[in-house]
């Protein structure tokens, strides 16, 4: 919490609305509604399903739309927490095995390395920080990492020979990298497998009394009114408890139960990555920006990562897209110690808003990134809770320490949170790529990427394409992407449009930009989901446009062309610009 | 220079104005990416009223002897699932638009971005899928477009290819109008009017992505134009093109300079490889980028030509750091100056005494295969007129200049 209270953004809101016109029947009401598709909404959604509550979720937009899907994409230790929280690095160590453990194929390997740049203090700054991660050694057991190592700057250049500048030595550390919006998604999926429902690109529009004055133990308290965005669908429920797990996003969803937006509120911090065409360094890489903030290159599944920003962020959490500006500032401080950064191919740009806990003054990096409950009976609504702050990589025991009040205060459960031991949906076993590669006649690189996504459930997407060998098509090469695995994820993964199906799968976030695949996923979708192909093209469109831009803001000489190679072949094949 | 459809069609022009033509071909670039459909006005703007294409245009469309260009244009379609228009088409592409209301069908074949029955929904009322064997091999499910296309050259694999079709349509039991299938009809000629007489049906391609067979048939039918014109189409790289007094130095990647009374270049746009964009931050500096150069240059290197956009010269940014990219592409942009820049020229594709730009090596000129070929022939023509007045004695041959090299 803040240590003064927060001023209120505007008066004091009306108590929540009675809901009016009829209310849905029994197989729509539900113990709890969660409102928010990311890590932490579908994390809340799996713990509490598998506590053996009826659980649904609403997401405004895609599963792992907002900040879930636009992370730096690791699971650290919360090595920076060290000096100030050593309970939290301990917490996050423990948590990342834990993750480790439920989804093994989602979690690779990421080495850092930490240059240790010349100057006045260099020497004991080198000490300092040597000093720092042997205590982060002692977690590093929890989370399956290594002990650091301390180099001089001939093992540095060894290991990474585009390092530059004068260096006096480094460190390394270990931590875990994992995809985000699969994280998501397979988190959602676990729910369904345990009863609940999920509504994608759904928004929330009112949260009212039930009416009828009935208490938790006796049935609903709050329905649920939402509109579907792409079908005008409206859709209402009934739930006892209503969960507010909407990031960015929090006080928006708290006006539409009429709830005091200032209990809610946080300060939106926009953090950018700029995406390189391949794995350009050996390690991570720490690097310092211009105004002394940390910052890295990494390489991340088949590219690398340059991260990230934090800034307020006062624009559309609709439409958050990285501009050249923070590029360039990104690109700057990481050329600082590898130069090389500034020929390498930029194909791309992602950003998102983190959900920081709200407080004014401090600048963005010295926030807090700790997460709390806000139980809103205090604002006469008992049963409603927001989940505020919080980070990727301490997404399970923030949705186990809601799951836990609600489980015990609104329903007198004692059934433990098992979140951390039984498997995410794929995560029982990690299939071997390379046989599975042959007995399915795939290669052996779509493979490898299929496993990766989905683990044991690999075995169904290519189960899929041996009955219909048309689907071992490579819809998308760059990835590479089956068209099996596309089908797989619309109907079983609440894919709804080409940007859902890139989303899971990577399509199209190669180097081609989508030029070589929107289309013909459009078709697929389109089929899929009964619609017509003139929305199949639509979506593509749609598809194009929007890595248009997260491109071009990263634009340097090589990308230049492909961009105009694929302006020309949207408008020579697709006819709209 | 540049091998395109704008230096060759430049070429020809030249060639038929009386001169001596020697054509450097630095490699493939946009012409060899073209899908097949051929345009005057970019799609997009396709209601636009179209520029007629004058008679020396007309004249080197028929030395190419592989497209064609209907009077009420075409329809095609691609593999993107959609039918367009266009002025005019290659070959070996099946025009849909005197097939309006007829049965066409679409051939199953299963390859990569051919779902003949996805296709076939998206092209609407009268195209149906055909089932039909027309892989002969295992790996032709895989193989690359053109490598596929480059089979049916052969006649009896043609003949193979007829065969199954016949075959197929005697299946179906139902009356077919016309038969379309993926881009596959050839690579040495458009090999569409050959099957559609064995098949006795209209039959044809759709339009492909770029790097498909169309940009090889451009090639060939290029080539062959070229020899019959008396061109020498020599595989090399220009570096520097400058004047001196009335003579123009050519100065290649190896080998010795050439001279000439006229230059055209044709060296394409950013897809060609002729303009780069060339952004401050892009070069290796650790203070500050060299911020005093527009985000634009030529590849190669020529003093006398100008860069601009909407008529006029680019302009140093007013940023340390370049201009931002937002603010010249799409889609932030409609209308963008990545998609405008180039040499600026006069009406005669003229960028300097002796130095002409043709295709998108131009400013402003729409990026398309008509206007490529429209203005190679003008700066063709112009270079020839300038060849054939020059006062100087006219070499015997392209000859050597050690001075020019840079």
């Amino acid at each position: 919490m803040p240590d003064a209270p927060a001023p209120s953004l505007r008066p004091a809101p009306a108590a929540m609305a009675v809901a009016e016109g009829p209310l849905p029947s029994g197989a729509d009401e539900y113990d709890v509604a969660i409102v928010g598709g990311g890590v932490n909404g579908t994390g809340v959604a799996r713990d509490l399903a598998l506590r053996g509550l009826r659980v649904v979720l609403f997401e405004r937009n895609d599963l792992a739309f907002g900040a879930s899907g636009n992370s730096s994409g690791m699971i650290h230790g919360g090595v920076r927490y060290l000096s100030s929280a050593p309970h939290v690095t301990e917490q996050s160590c423990r948590d990342s095995g834990y993750i480790q453990r439920i989804a093994p194929h989602l979690l690779f390997r990421m080495p850092f390395l930490m240059p240790v740049k010349s100057s006045r203090q260099a020497r004991v700054m080198f000490e300092l920080i040597d000093a720092y991660f042997r205590a982060y050694d002692d977690y590093q057991p929890l989370k399956h990492g290594k002990p650091h190592c301390r180099l001089d700057p001939g093992e540095l250049a060894r290991l990474e020979p585009g390092l530059r500048g004068s260096i006096v030595g480094g460190i390394t550390f270990d931590e875990w990298g994992i995809d985000g919006a699969r994280l998501c998604v397979l988190n959602a999926l676990d729910a369904i497998e345990h009863g609940g429902r999920v509504y994608v690109h759904s928004t929330v529009e009112a949260i009212s009394r039930a009416g009828g004055g009935k208490t938790a133990a006796e049935g609903a308290r709050y329905v649920v009114d939402a509109r579907d965005r792409q079908t005008q669908e409206r859709l209402r429920v009934r739930a006892r408890v209503v969960v507010n797990a909407t990031g960015a996003w929090s006080p928006i969803t708290a006006a539409a139960g009429a709830l005091p937006q200032e209990r809610v509120r946080v300060r939106p911090g926009k953090g950018i990555h700029v995406v390189v065409d391949r794995r350009v360094t050996n390690y991570g890489i720490v690097s310092e920006t211009i105004d002394g903030r940390q910052i890295f290159i990494y390489p991340w599944q088949n590219v690398s990562i340059l991260g990230t920003t934090d800034d307020d962020y006062y624009g559309d959490l609709d439409d958050v897209h990285a501009t050249s500006e923070e590029v360039r500032y990104l690109v700057q401080g990481v050329a600082r110690v590898f130069p090389s950064v500034r020929s390498a191919r930029a194909i791309g740009t992602y950003a998102g808003v983190r959900p920081t806990l709200y407080s004014y003054g401090p600048n963005e990096d010295a926030l807090s990134r700790e997460h709390e409950v806000v139980d809103h009976a205090a604002d006469g609504a008992p049963g409603v809770y927001s989940m505020i702050g919080g980070k990727l990589a301490s997404y399970r025991i923030f949705a186990q320490e809601l799951s836990d009040v609600v489980a015990a205060r609104e329903f007198d459960s004692t059934t433990p949170c098992s979140t951390h031991e039984r498997p995410l949906p794929g995560g029982e076993r990690v299939p071997d790529a390379i046989p599975l590669a042959e007995r399915y006649a795939v290669t052996p690189v779509a493979a490898r990427r299929l496993v990766y996504r989905h683990g044991a459930l690999a075995l169904r997407v290519l189960e899929r394409a041996a009955r219909r060998p048309v689907e071992r098509d490579v819809t998308c090469p760059c990835e590479p992407v089956l068209e099996a695995e596309v089908r797989h994820v619309v109907r079983e993964e609440l894919a709804r449009t080409v940007e859902d199906v890139s989303r899971r799968t990577r399509l199209g976030l190669g180097a081609c930009g989508g030029m070589r695949c929107a289309a013909r996923c459009g078709q697929i979708v389109a089929e899929e989901r009964g619609l017509g192909p003139r929305e199949g093209l639509t979506m593509a469109r749609e598809f194009l446009v929007k890595q248009g831009r997260s491109r071009v803001v990263a634009m340097g000489p090589e990308q230049a062309r492909q961009e105009a190679l694929a302006l020309a072949h949207l408008r020579a094949s697709m006819g709209e610009t | 220079m540049g091998g395109g459809v704008a230096g060759t069609s430049a070429a020809l022009a030249a060639a038929r104005g009386g001169a001596r033509v020697v054509l450097l071909d630095g490699g493939t670039g946009a012409s060899t990416l073209s899908t097949g459909a051929i345009d005057d006005a970019p799609w997009a703007h396709a209601s636009r009223p179209v520029e007629p294409l004058s008679g020396a245009a007309r004249a080197l469309l028929d030395a190419l002897a592989a497209y064609t260009l209907p009077e009420t244009g075409a329809r095609i379609a691609t593999t993107a699932g959609i039918l367009r228009p266009a002025r005019g088409h290659d070959l070996a592409l099946l025009d849909l638009a005197p097939l309006a209301g007829r049965r066409v069908g679409v051939v199953r074949c299963d390859r990569p971005e051919w779902d003949a029955g996805a296709l076939a929904r998206a092209w609407g009322d009268g195209l149906v899928p055909l089932e039909a064997t027309v892989l002969r091999h295992v790996d032709e499910r895989l193989l690359p477009s053109a490598d596929f296309a480059a089979r049916h050259d052969d006649e009896a694999r043609l003949a193979w290819l007829a065969d199954r079709l016949r075959d197929a349509l005697t299946r179906a039991g139902a009356r077919f109008d016309a038969l379309i299938l993926p881009p596959s009809l050839g690579v040495d000629t458009a090999r569409a009017r050959a099957l559609s007489t064995l098949v006795g049906l209209p039959c044809g391609e759709a339009a492909a992505s770029p790097g498909g067979p169309s940009g090889l048939r451009f090639e060939r039918a290029r080539d062959r134009a070229l020899a019959a014109a008396g061109v020498t189409r020599t595989a090399a790289r220009a570096v520097r093109v400058e004047r001196r007094g009335d003579r123009g130095y050519v100065g290649l990647a190896e080998g010795p300079a050439l001279e000439a009374t006229a230059v055209v270049l044709a060296v394409g746009g950013l897809v060609g490889g002729g303009l780069a964009y060339s952004p401050g931050d892009a070069a290796e500096a650790s203070v500050l980028p060299p911020a005093s150069l527009p985000p634009f240059r030529l590849t190669i290197d020529v003093p006398a030509a100008r860069l601009g956009a909407r008529g006029r010269p680019l302009e140093i940014p007013g940023s340390l750091f370049g201009i931002p990219p937002e603010s010249l592409a799409w889609p932030f942009t409609t209308d963008a100056t990545m998609d405008r820049v180039g040499v600026l020229v006069d009406a005669d594709g003229r960028a300097a005494p002796g130095l002409y730009a043709a295709g998108e090596t131009v400013a402003d000129a729409p990026r398309t295969w008509l206007r490529a070929l429209e203005s190679g022939a003008r700066a063709g023509s112009a270079a020839a007129r300038d060849a054939l007045t020059s006062p100087l004695e006219r070499p015997s041959s392209p000859s050597a200049e050690p001075a020019s090299r840079p």
